[in-house]
C-alpha cells in the first residue's frame, strides 16, 4: 500500500503520546498564568500544561520513526495494527485514568 | 472572546458529531428490517460515506485546535474550581478527553488513507474499526466538555 508511512504515524503517535504522557516527556511547557513557553520546568511561574508538549514530543517522534522505516517495510505491514495498536494504546490509557474514579 | 471561541467550538463539534455518526453506522452491518423497509436507522446509515471523509478529518482538526486554545482557561479557571469542591471523577473525565482528542489527531492520517483507498476486504475492517474509535472519541469528548461546561448547574 502506498503512503504506507502514514500508517506508521499513526500507530507510532498512539503509543508514544503515552510514553511522553506517563514519562512526563513534554517537548515544551505552557504557564498560562504568565502566557509564556518554557522548555524546562519552572515551579514559579503557576499552573502548568503538558498535554501541548506531550502532543509535540509524540508527533516529531512518530514523524521521525515513520521517515526512518523503510517503504518496503511500511508496505509489508498488515493493516490490522492500524486500529489494533491505537486500540490498546486508548486501552491502557483507560486503565491508568482509572485512579481518578477510585 | 473566550465565550465566541467556546460557542463556535461547540457548534464545530456538533457538526463532527452528527458526521462521523452517519459514518460509524454506514459501515456498520444492520439486519434488514423485518418488513423489508428502511427504518430510521437504515436511512440514516444509508448515505455516502466515503464523501464524509475529509470533512470529519478537517473538523475534528479545527475542533481540537479550538480546544486546545480553550485549554488554558480551562485549566486557570475551571480545574482549580474543581479540585476545591473535590471533584476529582469530573477532572478525570477531562484527562480523558484530552488525551482522546490528541490520540485521535494521530489517527486521521491512518484513518483519512484507509477511506481514501479502493475499499477491498483487506481494507474494510482497519477502515470500519478506526472509524469507530474516532466515534469514541468524539462522542466522549462531545459529553465530557458539555458536561463539564454546565458542571455548576449540574452539580448541588
Amino acid at each position: 500500500m502506498k503512503d504506507s508511512r502514514l500508517t506508521i504515524f499513526s500507530i507510532a503517535f498512539g503509543v508514544l503520546y503515552l510514553v511522553a504522557f506517563y514519562y512526563d516527556l513534554a517537548l515544551f511547557r505552557y504557564y498560562p498564568e504568565v502566557s509564556e513557553f518554557h522548555w524546562l520546568r519552572r515551579d514559579d511561574l503557576g499552573a502548568v500544561i503538558l498535554w501541548y508538549g506531550w502532543i509535540a514530543t509524540a508527533g516529531l517522534a512518530s514523524a521521525a520513526i515513520a521517515y526512518a522505516v523503510p517503504r518496503s517495510m511500511a508496505e509489508r505491514l498488515w493493516p490490522g495494527w492500524a486500529w489494533i495498536i491505537p486500540t490498546a494504546s486508548v486501552v491502557a490509557m483507560l486503565i491508568y485514568e482509572r485512579r481518578w474514579f477510585v | 472572546m473566550i465565550v465566541v471561541l467556546l460557542i463556535v467550538h461547540g457548534l464545530l463539534a456538533v457538526a463532527l458529531l452528527g458526521a462521523i455518526t452517519h459514518q460509524a453506522l454506514s459501515v456498520a452491518a444492520l439486519a434488514p428490517s423485518a418488513n423489508g423497509r428502511w427504518n430510521f436507522f437504515h436511512r440514516f446509515r444509508g448515505v455516502d460515506a466515503t464523501a464524509y471523509t475529509t470533512p470529519i478529518v478537517v473538523l475534528f482538526a479545527v475542533t481540537s485546535l479550538g480546544g486546545a486554545l480553550l485549554y488554558p482557561q480551562y485549566r486557570i479557571d475551571v480545574r482549580p474550581a474543581l479540585e476545591d469542591t473535590q471533584n476529582v471523577a469530573a477532572n478525570g473525565v477531562f484527562e480523558i478527553k484530552e488525551h482522546l482528542a490528541a490520540i485521535g489527531v494521530g489517527l486521521l492520517p491512518a484513518y483519512w488513507l484507509f477511506w481514501r483507498r479502493p475499499h477491498t476486504a483487506e481494507t474494510a475492517a482497519p477502515r470500519r474499526y478506526l472509524t469507530w474509535l474516532l466515534t469514541f472519541f468524539v462522542w466522549w469528548s462531545f459529553i465530557a466538555g458539555h458536561v463539564l461546561n454546565n458542571i455548576r448547574g449540574l452539580l448541588p
